[in-house]
């Protein structure tokens, strides 16, 4: 094996790399490759032994007949539910209070017997809070006046006076114009302190009932409505007993009491929420769905996996072979080895290939065995033999073939550029932005081939707009031995371009950072 | 038959603006040679350029007949310790070399055993399973140094391999360079010191502001020094240049005058400068009346006060 030979320079090759490998795996910066690398598998996990101890748990309880389970309506009353279908796997209850007003039902109008009846001429109210919404205004629609007979308003078209009035068409008279229904023009309305009303009966007359009508009688908001008032008085004008007052806040607490109950069958979970014993909703699901888990699979291998975790993963490792070690000032007994540039350039790369496709395919796999571990062997086995397998593999294939392009692009990068963050940021955009391009630009990006290699096409909501849905999926997906040969295409015409820079290269430490 | 030569032509470097080295032209036989220069004048630049860790702007090296543009053939024959005292984290002195070893194509245990014996000669053994970054600044020089022989090279390029190495050592290092240039073997090494080199040198060359100023053996260098003539720009005042001029004729030192248009200044070429000093003397002591005496050849001269200054 002669130094010159293919022979030697591969073994030459495979000499740097196994000596950059170690470097690769234990490097300190490597540890959030792995984290990147894990972190799906992680999901996974946390959603299987969730689902696994939630089936478990409610298991214990008992299960139910699944046409049971299926045949509960809303609408329907706890005591009833329970009588046919059983005791629950589950219960829990609350009580939601919550203040409102209180309701009177006589739309903005109050009414205030004295008993017994006062002799007076003047009668006067007096507004403390004139409103539940914190609104300093008092709106009076209609103030009445009843003597013990009970049918005259003595207050009809009597002379009142008032806190200085909002308009010139909202005094004190239209408290005792006889109407309510004439708008905002039909009434008194003051935001001036002390807001009070007095009307001058004209002589002293028996008094045994008063009405008042507030805001909403004359069909404003019932918040405008007075709050606190009081009713007072006199024979001379001069001294106001008070006779009569509002009842206070107006509020009362309003309790709905809110009961959820479920109930399992094995594999499928009801949650059934009563409000007030009544069903009022009710959600059937499993517990572990396969195809569902497949999908958010697929989607998380494509939208997570390929695009940022392999992404940003090569970034860290195929970035730093030679930029890195050019800042740590090493890169020159790299270049003082009897070795050709090129052949240095293979051994790296094939290091942080064989690193990158070990962690990201393992992690790929590792994913993908923590999605179908919880589920039903028999459902698995199904799947094993309908293509699963398959789809394992070219998952793990489709991730080590990341790592091929997105790795040779960065080691590129690496050797041409100082900074990586700005060519990061271009290469994303364009990886994402890629598929709403023609045809031909579309088979210059990595991402374009990937997905081309995926076995299930990532999910998408019918309802996903027509943009996102071009950039998730190529235009026209290559066929996978046309995606693998696209791929390695542009991955040696990528390395071919690091070639040229790598031969060129010229060590200088002084001018770095 | 010829000797293999290390052979610069005409070669020059530029960092962007900043000058490297300039058409550099050396041809340099087996043996000790030593650069010598101050800081800054280019000997790593040159050493950069011998083993292909950077590429001149212009012209053509040939090291034994092979470019630096091969490394896979000039480095097999080739040791470099550089000026860079920087090792890989990971590195023990051990590991250290015999990765680099396994580059060359020797098994495991062969790499082992040379970089055994390339730490023995250097008298690492006792640090040899310690981290280089953990060593004391003359046992990294040792390091590099033991790094640049383990596979036996026949060109040896040492960037200050003496530097901060103590007396001891630094005996057996001479040692071991005399033992290599007698077998035939190139041993170019770096200094700024030249007396930590004249005595053992073969040759020198000396290098000031990225030229080659002088080269050979080492007492015809200080010769050639001594000897290369030196220019200076003289400034009289009211026109006295030709009556100056006149006078620096008749000294045989002075090979030629150029006198300025403005009859105030004069170029002048000597070949002896403190000879040329003395008759300045004597001028001003005539009632001459000499305003300035600017050398006009800042690269020798400069070399000149150094070497001067570095006798003293
Ligand atoms: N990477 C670089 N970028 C820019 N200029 C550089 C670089 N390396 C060297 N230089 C410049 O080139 C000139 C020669 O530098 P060089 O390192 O060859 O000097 P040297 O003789 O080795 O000095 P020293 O004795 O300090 O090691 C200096 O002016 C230096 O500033
Ligand atoms: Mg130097």
């Amino acid at each position: 094996m002669t130094p010159r030979s293919v022979q030697g320079r591969a073994g030459q090759a495979w000499t740097i790399a196994k000596i950059e490998l170690r470097r690769v795996f234990f490097a300190r910066r490597s540890f959030w490759v792995y984290g990147l690398a894990l972190l799906p598998s992680v999901i996974f996990l946390g959603h299987g032994i969730d689902a696994k101890t939630d089936i478990e748990r409610l298991g214990r309880r008992g299960l139910t007949a699944p046409a049971l389970m299926d045949s509960i309506r809303e609408g329907e009353s706890l005591d009833d539910v329970k009588k046919r279908v059983g005791q629950p796997a589950a219960e829990r209850w609350s009580v939601r209070s919550r203040r409102v007003r209180q309701r009177t039902g006589n739309a903005g109008t109050t009414t205030h017997p004295i008993e017994p009846p006062v002799g007076a001429r003047f009668v006067r109210l007096n507004i403390t809070r004139p409103s539940f919404n914190g609104e300093p205004v008092a709106r009076i629609y209609e103030f009445e006046v009843y003597g013990p007979d009970g049918r005259a308003n003595l207050a009809l078209h009597r002379p009142a006076t008032g806190s200085i009035p909002c308009g010139q068409d909202q005094g004190p008279e239209k408290a005792v114009n006889g109407s309510v229904t004439g708008g905002q023009a039909d009434r008194w309305c003051a935001a001036d302190w002390p807001l009070f009303l007095q009307v001058d009966l004209g002589a002293v007359r028996p008094v045994q009932r008063f009405v008042v009508k507030h805001a909403s009688a004359g069909g404003e908001n019932e918040d405008s409505d007075t709050r606190e008032f009081n009713i007072q008085v006199s024979e001379n004008g001069k001294t106001f007993t008070t006779v009569g007052s509002s009842t206070g806040g107006g509020y009362v607490d309003e309790r709905t009491e809110v009961r959820q109950i479920a109930y399992f069958d094995g594999r499928r979970r009801a949650d059934l929420v009563f409000i007030d014993g009544r069903v009022q909703h009710r959600n059937v699901r499993r517990l572990l769905d396969f195809e569902e888990d497949r999908a958010i699979f697929a989607g998380i291998f494509q939208y997570f996996y390929l695009r940022l975790a392999i992404f940003f993963g090569c970034l860290g490792i195929f970035m730093y072979l030679f930029r890195g070690e050019m800042s740590n000032r090493t890169l020159h007994f790299w270049f003082l080895a009897p070795a050709r540039r090129d052949v240095l350039l293979a051994g790296k790369y094939a290091a942080g290939l064989i690193a990158s496709a070990v962690i990201f395919g393992g992690g790929a796999l590792l994913t993908f065995a923590a999605m179908i571990w919880p589920h039903d062997a028999v459902e698995v086995q199904a799947y094993w033999n309908a293509g699963g397998m398959g789809h394992a593999f070219w998952y793990a294939a489709a991730a080590a073939l990341g790592c091929v392009g997105y790795g040779s692009v960065f080691l590129a990068i690496g050797l041409y550029l100082r900074n990586p963050i700005i060519p990061a940021a271009v290469l994303l955009t364009w990886e994402s932005v890629n598929g709403i391009f023609p045809h031909v630009l579309q088979k210059m990006s990595i991402l374009y081939y990937l997905q081309s290699l995926c076995p299930v096409p990532a999910p998408m909501d019918s309802d996903t707009p027509t943009l996102i849905r071009l950039l998730a999926a190529p235009a026209a997906p290559a066929s996978r031995p046309g995606a693998m040969l696209g791929l390695l295409l542009l991955t040696a015409f990528v390395l071919w371009v690091a070639g040229l820079a790598v031969r060129r290269m010229q060590i200088s430490y002084g001018a770095e950072t | 038959m010829t000797q293999p030569a290390v052979v610069f032509e005409e070669i020059s470097k530029f960092y962007g603006e900043v000058l490297g080295v300039n058409r550099v032209t050396l041809n340099i036989p087996p043996g000790i040679t030593s650069l010598v220069g101050p800081n800054g004048s280019g000997k790593t630049t040159l050493m950069n350029l011998m083993t292909g860790l950077i590429f001149p702007d212009h012209g053509r090296i040939l090291m034994r007949g092979i470019s630096p543009r091969d490394p896979e053939a000039l480095m097999r024959m080739t040791g470099y310790a550089t000026q860079y005292d920087t090792a890989p984290r990971w590195a023990t002195g051990f590991t250290f070399i015999t990765t680099g070893l396994l580059l060359f194509g020797y098994g495991r245990s062969e790499a082992e055993e040379r970089a055994w014996k390339a730490l023995e000669r250097l008298s690492l053994t006792d640090a040899a399973n310690r981290k280089v970054a953990a060593y004391s600044k003359g046992m990294r020089q040792r390091v590099r140094l033991a790094q640049a022989i383990a596979h036996d090279p026949e060109l040896l390029v040492l960037d200050e391999p003496l530097n901060g190495l103590d007396p001891l050592v630094r005996a057996e290092t001479i040692d071991m360079f005399r033992a290599w240039a007698a077998e035939g073997k190139h041993v170019i090494i770096s200094s700024h010191v030249l007396q930590e080199v004249d005595l053992i040198s073969d040759q020198v060359v000396l290098i000031a502001n990225g030229m080659i100023v002088a080269e050979g053996k080492i007492r015809k260098v200080r010769d050639e020094i001594e000897e290369h003539p030196s220019q200076y720009i003289v400034r009289c005042r009211e026109s006295d240049a030709s009556g100056v001029a006149a006078l620096l004729f008749g000294e045989d030192h002075i090979t030629e005058i150029k006198l300025n248009d403005d009859r105030m200044g004069m170029l002048v070429m000597t070949r002896d400068r403190e000879q040329f000093a003395r008759a300045l003397g004597r001028i001003a002591l005539d009632g001459h009346r000499i305003e300035s005496v600017v050398p006009a050849d800042e690269n020798v001269d400069a070399l000149y006060e150094y070497l001067i200054g570095g006798e003293r």
